[in-house]
């Protein structure tokens, strides 16, 4: 079991923010507070792509540890590359994506706390992002096809009692992120190599809507108002020439929102699923990659995955309010707590180093743990014990 | 793909919990076609809704309901279709109409069904339909399981068989012999069919009588209609049966002595009065013997194929006969042990125990001395380069590190001044291949050039042929990148199969033809500029393949037998998980299944599997042959070394064909006493070998103190 230090050295110390960030320090009404200690254990499973593992770190009074490492896969001389991992809703299956196979990728089913081993399926080529819908049980996953040609790929719909690929369709080139509404009845996705963002019917099995993003969509002026185009513009339509690459969205707020991570970008673009448009769009810095939205809807935390660091947004004002340099290099995947208190973040690292779950508090906006755990940390999902 | 809405009842409306939509009256949706749906959405743009899912609105189902669907069961042919009918009725078996109800297959390859719940037969089987009612997000938001389900047993039997033919007969039937039948049968999906009983019968038993087994015993002249039957269909030939002309059957074996594993040839021929040979003779061949009194319990020792073919695995007195109806020959043939048993005898190490050692190779450097690269696997993405001059003293001179996590595979170019380290795991996610300056190890090896383009994601393999390398891009094709300039490598060629779902795993070429390894699609033969088949660099050209059906297949080694001339492909499997053994290697050291299998392939179009060499409880992974001799690294069974002189048949490991094996233990590995042997390669008098936990080992073999000690089982 690998164990951080003890909790209150490593959290009391206030992060570096990153070099030439200023503008971007915790604001006043945001850090006010010193970090509080949880009062609770957080759990999370967490996927390290290059060492075949899922750990699951228990973060709480006494800090943060590595409590259980799982291998998963079934080639031991063969990197089979956990990718996505998320947890059903009642917490008591987890599910990974296996992106490398023969040469399909598959989704393998475990019971949470056991860690006991259930079941797999075979589904497309590099399987990642994927999500269960609590109201149907059912589970999208995106076939990213990373490393193909760039061809339109597909996502997969699997009945997890049976772990059975019921559905594969076609939703673009390199689809990444995948993120369900709550009543588990659209599923929204980006599609990498096309600089879109899908809805997805989530009952039909089908792609329901597109919508472009980036200077690609001020193109089709026969589709009116983008919203998107106009308010890249308004922004000095830096990257108005350049691929948008869109990598994340996040689930549908109880408005209605997402937020899109574009990776080449360098923006965060809020889409109003309702209305069909891009509402605001928010410059960061290099490479956004993954996000999440708090349980109040008002924070939003970012990995920037060409600039080594995370960003946390104050959403109603559309501002970044701190920006904090990771440990390692290459942050991936974020998860914030059901309370709001404390965002999980894991960082790759390169080559040897290890994969790290960097642990920040959402009040005072400082990191306030880290733990290693195996090569190229990536995929992260809480879980909530009953 | 699966939707189906019921109408929802005027009550639901007054309902403070449900939202209803304006548009209420939804019947069951007529489905488009699900090819013209797809097109729609692909046709959707920036703000285009089409397709948008604003006007569904969730409701109700209140406690007690039910959802019912007609009917419960179901029987298709293929290409039938059917409509299954969803109702959800509450608790008073009202109707509520407006809830969605998600229907879905099991195996959707069989059976497809569209939102309205109708239904295809696309193959035979049996077929699970579910039908479900998502739940509403306030509905126990922490159980994800659909509200209301039910499921629709389908069942499609195989399609009935069109036609069958008794096929392969000889041109003359003898009275006396016996026949092997064989029928070819056809469904009416023009599906070759190998799972429906033929049964046979002959309209005179008293001439031919099937023999209940797939066989007829031609009893006496005369003529009969064979009938061979497969469910409705039937087919009949008329045979004339002829005495036997045969007076004498004369068997001949290619040697009345012989080695284990060695293959003697037995013929037999039909004569007749005048001494000639009776054309189309059925001739059996059989075997019987004794092993020798030395081998207790030996099972079973020897096998003769139906061509002649006959190879023992325990020395013995062995009587091999020959049957053509009344005839009978038999010729004795005595096995004596092979005794090729060598000792293996530890030379040098040069360990890494800090992290896994993938893939080596050795070679000539231009000074004249002996060097070694290997790679590393799961690590910090570098290959070592290594002094094996001195065996005995494997010295370290230099270390290349990449951005890779894993350098799985080394090669060098027949020069010696060329190594290719392929890449896996690059911070970047931009893998592919190094090329490396080894041309003075002892001063250092420097990087000349990097190639990622198109080798994304991840090189696996490579190999160096005549200023090209051979590199797999993303185990989905090779790419043929020339290295001509090494500093400036570029791409000429790619090759990659069509089958379905095809993925490869590794390439080896030899004399203009690359033999690639695929899995399910087995090995491969592309001619590169070697086989005259009009294939280049630039232009490969696909010459023949060879799949076996547990589509384990990691390695080929193509070898033309120096003792024999005849040509082998040398096909290793790699099989994980073993069981659940070594599924989790925190729990126990990995272990592999699988073997080497033989295949002749003397003439592309026809390859024939022949022999195997299996160890028990082990499994392979790389492999090397020379001078008739191969060298396996078999991962837990650590490393063998097996005579493959001769002609090749049956099972090798049985055949006492084993020259020694070595199994790396070493207390300070990465896992202490773990073999798991990845790569061999035989160099100057040494056999040099790769071991996943413990690096770099050189080996020699010996012969024996004792010659006459037998370790292992006698032969």
């Amino acid at each position: 079991m690998r164990t951080s230090t003890s909790w209150l050295p490593s959290w009391a110390a206030p992060v570096a923010l990153v070099a030439g960030a200023a503008t971007v320090a915790p604001a006043p009404g945001r850090a006010e507070t010193d970090p509080v200690p949880p009062s609770r254990n957080y759990y999370a499973y967490v996927c390290a792509e290059s060492e075949d593992e899922v750990s699951l770190i228990r973060f709480g009074p006494s800090g943060v540890e590595v409590t259980k490492t799982i291998t998963v896969g079934s080639f031991p001389a063969e990197i089979e590359g956990p990718h996505g991992i998320n947890i059903s809703a009642g917490g008591r299956y987890w599910y990974v994506s296996i992106a490398h196979g023969n040469p399909f990728g598959s989704i393998h089913k475990y019971e949470t706390g056991t860690d006991e081993w259930l079941g797999d399926v075979k589904v497309g080529m590099f399987p990642a992002t994927l999500d269960i819908a609590a109201t149907t049980g059912l589970l999208f996953v995106v076939n990213s096809d990373f490393y193909g040609d760039h061809v339109p790929s597909t996502i997969s719909v699997v009945e997890t009692s049976s772990m059975t690929e019921i559905a594969q369709f076609t939703s673009g080139t390199m689809p990444h992120g995948a993120r369900l509404s709550r009543d588990g009845r659209k599923l929204y996705s980006v599609n990498m190599m096309d600089d879109e963002l899908v809805e997805v019917d989530a009952l039909r099995f089908e792609v329901g809507r597109r919508l472009k993003l980036g200077a690609k969509a001020g193109l089709s002026a026969a589709h009116g108002d983008h919203g998107d185009h106009q308010t890249a513009a308004s922004h000095g339509g830096a990257h108005a020439d350049a691929a948008v690459e869109p990598s994340w969205v996040t689930p549908p707020t109880a408005d209605g929102l997402v937020y899109i991570t574009a990776l080449s970008g360098n923006a965060i673009y809020e889409v109003d699923t309702g209305e069909w448009k891009v509402t605001r769009r928010f410059d960061t810095p290099a490479g956004p990659y993954n996000a999440a939205v708090g349980p109040d809807e008002s924070l939003l935390v970012v990995t920037y995955k060409k600039s080594d660091s995370i960003g946390f947004w104050d959403l109603e004002t559309g501002s970044e309010v701190a920006r904090l340099a990771t440990t390692r290099r290459i942050p991936h995947g974020v998860a914030i707590t059901s309370d709001g208190r404390f965002s999980l973040v894991t960082v790759e690292g390169i080559g040897g180093e290890p994969g790290v779950v960097e642990v920040y508090d959402n009040g005072a906006l400082r990191r306030v743990a880290q733990i290693d755990i195996g090569k190229q940390a990536g995929g992260i999902a809480l879980w909530e014990p009953n | 793909m699966t939707l189906f809405r019921t109408r929802p009842p005027i009550w639901l409306a007054l309902a403070a919990t449900i939202v209803l939509f304006t548009a209420l009256p939804v019947t069951a949706q007529e489905p488009a076609p699900e090819k013209a749906d797809a097109e729609t959405a692909d046709q959707t743009d920036g703000a285009d809704e089409a397709g948008s899912g604003d006007d569904e609105e969730e409701v109700s189902v209140p406690p007690g309901a039910e959802l019912q669907v007609s009917p419960t069961e179901l029987t298709l042919e293929v290409g039938d279709k059917a409509s299954l009918a969803a109702t959800v009725v509450d608790e008073d078996g009202e109707p509520i109409e407006g809830v969605d109800v998600v229907f879905f297959s099991r195996n959707r390859r069989r059976l497809g069904v569209n939102p309205a719940g109708e239904v295809e037969a696309h193959g035979p089987g049996d077929v699970t339909v579910i039908a479900l009612v998502p739940k509403q997000v306030e509905d126990e938001p922490r159980r994800a399981e659909a509200l209301l389900r039910v499921e629709v047993e389908v069942t499609i039997p195989n399609p009935p068989v069109e036609s069958v033919e008794i096929v392969d007969l000889p041109g003359a039937f003898y009275a006396g012999t016996h026949l092997p039948l064989h029928a070819r049968v056809v469904d009416i999906t023009d599906v070759v069919r190998d799972n429906v009983d033929v049964t046979y019968s002959s309209s005179d038993s008293a001439v031919a009588a099937p023999d209940g087994f797939g066989g007829l015993d031609l009893v006496e002249p005369g003529q009969t209609t064979l009938t061979a039957t497969a469910e409705d269909a039937s087919y009949q030939v008329e045979i004339t049966v002829a005495p036997n002309p045969t007076q004498r059957l004369e068997l001949t074996a290619s040697a009345d002595e012989a080695r284990t594993g060695d293959v003697v040839w037995f013929e037999a021929v039909g004569l007749d009065g005048d001494g000639n040979a009776v054309d189309d003779l059925p001739v059996r061949f059989l075997v019987a013997g004794q092993a020798a009194t030395r081998i207790l319990a030996p099972g079973a020792t020897a096998q003769i194929e139906q061509d002649g073919a006959f190879v023992a695995e325990r020395s013995g007195i062995y009587t091999v006969t020959a049957l053509a109806g009344n005839h009978s020959a038999s010729h004795p043939v005595r096995i004596t042990p092979r005794r090729v048993n060598k000792e293996v005898e530890f030379v040098g190490q040069g360990k890494v125990s800090d992290r896994r050692t993938s893939d080596l190779w050795v070679w000539e450097g231009t000074d004249g001395n002996d060097y070694a690269i290997t790679g590393t696997w799961g690590a910090e993405g570098h290959a070592y380069v290594w002094d094996v001059t001195n065996p005995e003293s494997i010295v370290l001179i230099d270390a290349v590190r990449v951005d890779a996590r894993t350098v799985n595979d080394v090669k060098v170019s027949e020069d010696g001044r060329v190594a290719v380290i392929s890449r896996e795991g690059a911070s970047n996610r931009k893998n592919g291949f190094v090329v490396l300056d080894v041309s003075e190890p002892q001063v250092g090896v420097r990087i000349l050039s990097r190639f990622d383009d198109q080798l994304r994601g991840g090189v696996h393999n490579v190999f160096i042929h005549d200023e090209h390398v051979y590199a797999l891009s993303n185990g989905r094709r090779f790419d043929v990148i020339s290295i001509e300039d090494p500093t400036q490598p570029y791409r000429v060629g790619r090759f990659e199969l069509e089958t379905p779902g095809h993925s490869i795993h590794d390439v080896w070429v030899v004399d203009g033809v690359a033999f690639t390894s695929n899995w399910d699609d087995g090995v491969v033969a592309i001619d590169v500029g070697g086989a005259g088949m009009g294939g280049a660099p630039n232009n490969p050209v696909q010459l023949g393949s060879y799949a076996y059906p547990s589509g384990w297949n990691h390695a080929a080694y193509p070898y033309r037998s120096e003792s024999t001339g005849k040509f082998y492909v040398f096909a290793g499997d790699e099989a994980f998980p073993y069981g659940e053994l070594g599924r989790d290697p925190r729990a126990a050291p990995p272990r592999a299944a699988g073997w080497i299998h033989v295949i002749a392939w003397d003439d592309w179009e026809n390859p024939r599997e022949v022999a195997r060499y299996q160890v028990p409880e082990a499994g392979t992974h790389n492999l090397w042959i020379e001078d008739d001799i191969m060298y396996v690294a078999y991962y837990n069974g650590g490393l063998r070394v097996v005579d493959v002189s001769g002609e090749l048949r049956g099972d090798l490991y049985r055949q006492g064909r084993e020259i020694g094996m070595f199994m790396p233990f070493d207390p300070d590995a990465l896992v202490p006493n773990a073999p798991f042997v990845w790569g061999p390669q035989p160099y100057k008098d040494h056999i040099f070998f790769s071991d996943w936990h413990s690096g770099l080992w050189a080996v020699k073999l010996k012969d024996p103190d004792d010659p006459h000690r037998i370790i292992g089982e006698p032969h």
